[in-house]
């Protein structure tokens, strides 16, 4: 049995495996179908000031190895997270509250509002579905620096993650913006801005035209972008992007993750995550590895 | 709710383009009229939902159309004795109250299999009135259990078999001799939206299956809502797929 806790930002997770946001809700649902306090940490869905109605349906197409979706931050808002799913989580497993915001005094506001309530903020600045906020602080350095900056503000007592965009020129470049912001530690990658065809309809398959690529097709890309980031700052880094197995888990820790994420396998297998945690065990007693935080940037190049 | 690893008994085809698939859980499972289930294709992220239309104990029937790779690869993989990845049983499925004597059923294409799972749980208890509608002839298919229903109808929109035109049509047609105390409907949205038409000032209560492409389908992800008339949005899979028909924008 290995020891697969990792910490980060002096916080520790039981195992380096996160649900990413979006694909789990605040875990209730998929705790109906396991105990979600397995789990090394739980990304919430989006979470803003108020609530949103989030975009038209379709909002999910599938391309091979892919999926595309445009759900557009739907969220119930800050407090009824507060009042409905935080104390609920908090005793199930670590909490990352994913933030988002259309101004930047709305990632102000939900950051002020949950300091101190959640283990991890994670500012999402990368989302590429809405059309005010999101994925629009996230592309320029500059703007990532001032949005970090004014949120870790309001944030004195929690960790803030900011997580990245892969939609932009270098990802190594806004790795350190963030960084410079004052951001704790880094996740990414977020989704692949792309387009599915119904080419008997002539129309994209999404309402909202184009939509966030992930699955496990992106995972070379995702990687590759985890690997850049890493080695551009020297805050931790959470890996995700396609991540379906152990395996796949420990190509990101190697490339210099602290901990993963797991989104899009969470619908191919609702069982995902207690898998991969498994299979990280399993992988590590057979590569006499005593802790999975060992992995952690130990990838050699050619 | 949960996740099994099933066993196929059976893959047939049962009409042009339609194929029914039983499948044996672990165990048995409850399942209500109107539930769905979601399977796992190999090779594909997303699973499919498909509504239940037969279940007996741990043996469970699902009715799909072959509509893209997905339901294809379904089709012709997934012989007897195969192994499927299913979440079961999902969403809230339709409810008959005890004071609701007399059921008017409308259904057309694919949307006719959840009703079948509710001629199956109140054939005996209930009069049920069946209106079916299919493309053609082609397309008619589980005539056994259609016929345990007090009065069938069946429409096709070319007038090769039965009524030439909607469920709805064929429904309305009827609608003063058989007077429903609800009606339970499951079909595409113009049959649906016409449903809600006819059925307008009349009082009686009115239940609508609805379909939407799913993420997770149990409710986290947000992905398959519909729109409530008061604005707000509904997940299908959890929330539904059974809405009333003043309930949601069609």
């Amino acid at each position: 049995m290995a020891d697969l806790s990792v910490t980060i930002c002096g916080k520790t997770l039981k195992n380096p495996v996160i649900t990413a946001s979006g694909t789990f809700g605040f875990g209730r649902e998929f705790d109906e179908i396991y105990d979600i306090s397995c789990l090394g940490g739980v990304a919430t869905k989006g979470i803003a000031l108020v609530p949103w109605a989030g975009n038209p349906v379709p909002r999910i197409a599938e391309s091979r190895g892919v999926i595309l979706n445009a759900v557009g931050l739907q969220n119930p808002g800050v407090e009824k997270f507060i009042a409905d799913d935080l104390a609920w989580l908090r005793q199930k497993t670590r909490v990352i509250a994913n933030v988002v915001g259309r101004t930047i005094e709305d990632y102000e506001g939900v950051c002020a509002r949950l300091n101190g309530l959640v283990d991890f903020l994670e500012l999402n600045i990368s989302c590429p579905n809405v059309k005010c906020g999101g994925m629009a602080f996230g592309i320029r350095p500059e703007t990532i620096e001032e949005v970090t900056a004014r949120a870790k503000a309001k944030c004195p007592d929690t960790p803030l993650i900011v997580k990245l965009s892969p939609n932009v020129e270098s990802i190594a470049v806004n790795a350190q913006a963030a960084a410079r912001g004052g951001a704790d530690c880094l996740s990414l990658v977020n989704t692949f801005t792309g387009m599915a065809i119904d080419i008997e309809r002539r129309r994209p398959v999404l309402a909202n035209n184009t939509g966030g690529v992930s699955g496990a097709g992106i995972k070379p890309i995702a990687v590759r972008m985890v690997y850049e980031a890493a080695h551009a700052v020297s805050i931790p880094v959470i890996g995700m992007g396609g991540i379906t197995c152990a395996e796949d888990a420990v190509e990101f820790l190697m490339a210099g993750a602290a901990a993963v994420q797991v989104g899009t396998q969470n619908f191919t297998d609702t069982r995902a995550c207690p898998k991969i945690i498994a299979g990280l065990n399993e992988w590590c007693d057979r590569h006499n590895v005593a802790s999975v935080a060992s992995l952690t940037d130990t990838l050699q190049l050619n | 709710m949960r996740e099994i690893t099933a066993t196929v008994l059976e893959n047939k085809r049962i009409a042009d383009e339609v194929y029914s698939l039983t499948f044996a859980a672990d165990d048995e499972i409850a399942v209500r009229p109107g539930q769905f289930v979601m399977i796992g294709v190999g090779g594909y992220p997303l699973r499919r939902p498909i509504a239940v239309c037969k279940s007996e104990g741990e043996r469970i029937t699902v009715c799909y159309r072959l509509k893209g790779d997905g339901t294809r690869s379904l089709a012709r993989d997934y012989k007897m004795g195969e192994k499927l990845s299913v979440l079961l049983p999902l969403g809230n499925g339709f409810y008959v109250k005890d004071t609701e004597k007399k059921v008017a059923l409308v259904g057309g294409g694919v949307g006719i299999f959840p009703l079948i799972s509710v001629i199956r749980a109140y054939s005996k208890s209930k009069e049920l009135y069946a209106y079916m509608g299919f493309r053609n002839r082609a397309a008619f298919c589980m005539e056994y259990d259609l016929a345990q229903t007090k009065k069938i109808a069946v429409a096709t929109d070319d007038g090769s078999l039965g009524f030439h035109g909607t469920a709805v049509q064929a429904f309305m047609r009827e609608y003063d001799e058989v007077r429903p105390d609800v009606v339970l409907s499951c079909g595409p949205v113009p049959m649906l939206r016409a449903l809600k038409e006819a059925m307008k000032g009349r009082n009686v209560p009115v239940y609508v299956s609805l379909e939407e492409r799913m993420g997770c389908g149990i409710g986290a992800c947000l992905v398959c809502v519909c729109e409530k008339t008061n604005g707000a949005h509904a997940r299908v899979c959890k929330d539904g797929p059974v809405f009333e028909i003043g309930d949601v924008v069609l």
